[in-house]
């Protein structure tokens, strides 16, 4: 373990000096956390006066007392939804490259000729790309709950959040969806022959969020409760397999050998 | 203090190394050669634990290879080919990272990253980015971490590359000293010279062991042995007169100077003097000749060649 925060120590703050980084998580930040929201809530009032918007909402929720209220409670589970993009988003920019820029660099051979375990090096590597998803994601929690609250504070007068769908995305769902993509991530680098493929391959991880994402908006589904307890449950399952597979994949030999050193 | 058994590696239906066993006691300088694609660095990464062979058996240190391999690592010290480095950070910080995956005390790693960028003439730019350092500062920087541990063993493949002659003297000097400190070195290299100054034995392999012997060893074969004839003529004159003389294999010659390669020196040279004197060839120089390493490695790469 102290091997494994040795290494997180070093790498994070290669992660914190990279701009490539930090620049597309502060605009996806911005844009999730705030410009959308805002946008949601204060157009609803405009939306409202749409005759097909309350068609819309009669479809799906019944006849209500409140639309407005319906409305928000609508557009509220839209924005829970934006919680899983930046903890699913973060390890994709880190993780692809946490093996393949030590190959590329001839660092990863010295490297795995100290004592160092598999396992500490995998849990290192995975550390440098799980943390920042988790802080970022609270950020955004906090963030999204703060200007939602605020925004529906001057139009409605009530502050909805946090309620209990948005804190189990944000403390339970996010990190174990964040751990199974970085393993996924570590996964690919260790596969990976040069970074390119691995940012390519890396990037296309994610794309099961932007597809519930999708479904949700096209009114497949609403999560609730149930679905995201269900949703966790099933994830959790999925983390030791992930990681088994990560430390198997994980094959010295065939890192070393596979990849042509740069000379 | 290195016993290997048998061992061969194979990479799919491509073997890099067959059937290879040799022994390397504590404090030896092990020199190991052969030509590009021998199984030089496949056999230093199965040694450092990196790769694991196909089959055969390799003790380090009294423990077996497969399943030992944190303790032999943190026992060894590698000097990779390509060894890179952190560029983005400090040449100290580089050290201190690597370092700290061995068990030894933070004053100990101080000590020793001070000591080493020092005796390598780094540490006046321990502060600045590796990434700014010249080919042979990073190779000095990579010997450095190599060492910082203080290891029994040290596995160096190509340890002068890229390094100016001083460096490079100075690195000799040093792989030389460690033999009073008791370290073990396992030399890979194509400077023949070097391996030639430096190793106790060598090892010449191409797949498989060619030859393990000292270097006296190698000279004193009968097919190395030769002498060298200064003429006050052209030395071509005397080709025909020397080809047949008895034990004498080949001669070559340039402009005065014959070299002549011969079976039985204490029969073959009295033959020579003679036969040369009544000829009336004058002779400015006669000398048993020991055969350089290099001339030995060529020989014995061709003869391997031609089987």
């Amino acid at each position: 373990m102290k091997k494994a925060g040795i290494i997180f120590k070093k790498e994070i703050k290669e992660v914190i000096r990279n701009k490539n980084i930090w620049l597309p998580i502060l605009i996806v930040t911005a844009i999730f956390s705030i410009v959308v929201p805002l946008l949601f809530i204060l157009g609803s009032g405009s939306v409202l006066g749409d005759e097909e918007t309350m068609n819309f909402i009669n479809k799906i929720f019944g006849q209500v007392d409140d639309p407005m209220k319906v409305l928000i409670g609508f557009i509220l589970k839209q924005l829970l939804i934006f919680l899983l993009v930046l903890p699913a988003m973060v390890p994709s920019l880190i993780a692809p490259s946490s093996i393949i820029m030590e190959k590329e660099n001839n660092t990863l051979e010295p490297l795995l000729a100290t004592p160092l375990k598999t396992s500490e090096l995998l849990l290192g590597k995975s550390l440098t790309a799980w943390v920042p998803a988790f802080i970022i994601s609270t950020i955004n929690f906090i963030l999204l709950t703060i200007v939602v609250d605020v925004a529906t504070l001057i139009k409605l007068g009530y502050a909805p959040l946090p309620n209990a769908e948005w804190v189990i995305v944000a403390f339970l769902l996010s990190p174990i969806l964040s751990f199974i993509l970085t393993m996924a991530s570590i996964i690919v680098s260790s596969r990976s022959t040069d970074i390119r493929s691995a940012q390519g391959i890396g990037s296309v991880i994610i794309f099961p969020i932007y597809l519930i994402i999708g479904l949700q908006l096209a009114g497949f589904f609403l999560l609730n409760i149930t679905y995201l307890l269900i949703g966790c449950l099933v994830l959790l399952a999925i983390c030791p397999l992930v990681l088994k597979l990560a430390v198997k994949i994980f094959d010295r030999e065939n890192i070393l050998t596979r990849w042509k050193m740069k000379s | 203090m290195i016993t290997v058994e048998n061992l061969t590696k194979k990479f799919g239906n491509i073997t890099a190394i067959e059937n290879i066993s040799f022994d390397i006691n504590e404090s030896e300088i092990f020199g190991f050669l052969g030509p590009n694609g021998a199984g030089k660095t496949t056999t230093i990464r199965i040694l450092s634990t990196l790769i694991s062979p196909t089959s055969g058996k390799i003790t380090i240190d009294d423990r077996d290879n497969r399943t030992s391999g944190e303790y032999i690592r943190s026992i060894t010290g590698l000097l990779t080919e390509s060894p890179g480095m952190y560029e983005k950070i400090s040449a100290y910080d580089n050290l201190e990272y690597y370092s700290s995956f061995y068990n030894i005390s933070d004053t100990t790693r101080k000590n020793n990253i001070e000591k080493y960028l020092k005796m390598f003439d780094l540490w006046d730019r321990k502060d600045d980015p590796a990434g700014t350092y010249s080919k042979g500062m990073k190779q000095k920087l990579a010997l450095s971490r190599a060492l910082i541990h203080e290891p029994k063993i040290l596995l160096l493949d190509e340890p002068t590359a890229g390094l100016d002659p001083e460096s490079a003297h100075m690195v000799r000097i040093f792989i030389e000293s460690l033999k009073k400190e008791k370290t073990t070195v396992f030399l890979c290299t194509h400077n023949l010279e070097e391996a030639s100054n430096l190793s106790d034995r060598v090892c010449i392999i191409k797949k498989k062991i060619i030859r393990i012997a000292t270097l006296s060893e190698l000279q004193n074969d009968d097919k190395n042995k030769r002498a060298e004839i200064i003429f006050t003529g052209d030395a071509d004159r005397y080709v025909k007169l020397l080809e047949g003389t008895t034990g004498i294999k080949t001669v070559h010659t340039e402009k005065n100077r014959a070299m002549v390669m011969i079976e039985k020196p204490e029969i073959s040279n009295p033959l020579i003097i003679k036969k040369l004197i009544d000829s009336g060839a004058g002779i400015l120089y006669f000398n048993e000749v020991k055969a350089t390493l290099e001339e030995i490695y060529l020989d014995l790469i061709k003869d391997e060649k031609t089987k």
